[in-house]
């Protein structure tokens, strides 16, 4: 009788634990789809609405299909987004590199832009992640001033060589991508 | 009025004649405004029809998982990253960052520094932060808020046909690359950066006495 009640027993817990797991991850889930992701939505469909109606996107489109297109093109593109002036500026949110990712994207299904450069432009609009965000990310890694002082110029510069690299690395693995 | 002329009247205007002077103006206008939120609005509902549904199971599971494993538990590999000599700088720059931003996701990913000596915490940043998008194209929960640098171009991809894995895979993969890289190349600044700054003091202290 004992060890069927301590068998009941421990049953009911891991059930009770697995299940109000599963609950809290749900609570969490929502909670962030609401905080974090409808927000995200709502604004890129304003985006694409007027981009959409007033013919600003096709411009933006058009200026930066022709560099989106090859590897040259989107070198200079990781460029741009690496100097370290303005890496922390196209930083705050990632707000710059979704813009032009839901452009890039728009332009890859019109068929203008060859699929297989979905990959390396994933890394050529995106070499400032992070960029503006430096110093209160190494507080968090409860870093001395005297590092963060450093560690902002060492990443900034880091990322001109290493945000082209990405561009060519990325080049390079996208052999075979969506092409035969 | 006979009723005849009151036919004609109705026949001769089958139509409503388009807007036209200011008032016309005024109307198309209108019209392109209101024009501009329905496109918007047809947008979002197709973000929330095609992305949501999957999203929010897929992120109950993956949360679910994490919180069994118990953030804590990757406290030992921040403690062995911290270690000096090369085998450990993959420990590092790949699989302490990767394992950060997977359980503890962004921002609260970078917080793992602290485990690291003063010169690698700049490079583990990098490393750390350079991983919170990759790891979107199949684990969307590790950034909620910024899911779109991928998902914007894998909306094209999505809209020609094709299949989407082999791009979240290969963006995934390619990350892990790029984060590694970046690690050891800041590292190797900053360390440069340390050294001047101390020769630098040095030459100072040296100047005053």
């Amino acid at each position: 009788m004992e060890t069927i009640n301590k068998t009941l027993v421990t049953i009911g817990r891991s059930v009770g634990g697995v299940v109000g797991v599963l609950y809290q991850a749900g609570r969490d889930t929502i909670d962030m789809v609401i905080r974090n992701i409808l927000p995200f939505m709502a604004f890129i469909s304003v985006i694409v609405g007027i981009i959409k109606k007033t013919g600003v996107g096709d411009k933006l489109a058009h200026l930066i299909e022709p560099a989106a297109g090859s590897l040259p093109g989107l070198l200079l593109i990781s460029v741009f987004c690496a100097i370290p002036v303005l890496s922390p500026l196209l930083g705050p949110g990632a707000v710059i590199a979704q813009i032009v990712g839901v452009l890039l994207g728009e332009r890859i299904g019109a068929g203008n832009i060859q699929p297989q450069y979905a990959l390396p432009a994933l890394f050529a609009i995106n070499p400032q992640v992070g960029c503006d965000f430096i110093p209160v990310g190494l507080a968090l890694g409860e870093a001395e001033p005297e590092t963060v002082e450093i560690g902002v110029p060492a990443v900034l510069f880091s990322r001109l060589v290493t945000g082209p690299l990405s561009v060519v690395i990325a080049y390079l693995a996208s052999f075979g991508l969506y092409s035969s | 009025m006979s009723f005849s002329a009151l036919a004609a009247l109705v026949a001769a205007e089958p139509t409503v004649a388009p807007p036209s002077g200011f008032w016309g103006v005024l109307a198309n206008w209108a019209n392109a405004f209101i024009d501009t939120f329905k496109i918007g609005g047809e947008n979002f509902v197709g973000l929330v029809t095609g992305i949501i549904p999957t999203l929010i199971v897929l992120l109950t599971a993956v949360n679910a998982l994490i919180r069994w494993i118990g953030p804590d538990r990757i406290d030992r590999v921040g403690e062995m990253a911290a270690r000096p000599g090369l085998q450990y700088y993959p420990i590092r720059y790949l699989v302490l960052p990767v394992l950060s931003v997977f359980i503890l996701t962004n921002p609260m990913a970078y917080t793992m520094g602290r485990f690291l000596p003063e010169r690698y915490k700049p490079a583990f940043y990098d490393s750390a932060v350079s991983y919170v998008h990759p790891i979107t194209g199949i684990f969307p929960h590790a950034n909620g808020g910024e899911l779109f640098v991928y998902l914007g171009i894998a909306a094209g991809i999505q809209t020609l046909g094709l299949p989407l894995g082999d791009l979240a895979l290969r963006y995934l993969l390619v990350g892990m690359v790029v984060i590694f890289i970046r690690g050891v190349l800041t590292e190797f600044i900053t360390a440069r950066m340390m050294a001047r700054r101390t020769a630098s003091d040095a030459a100072n202290a040296e100047a005053v006495a």
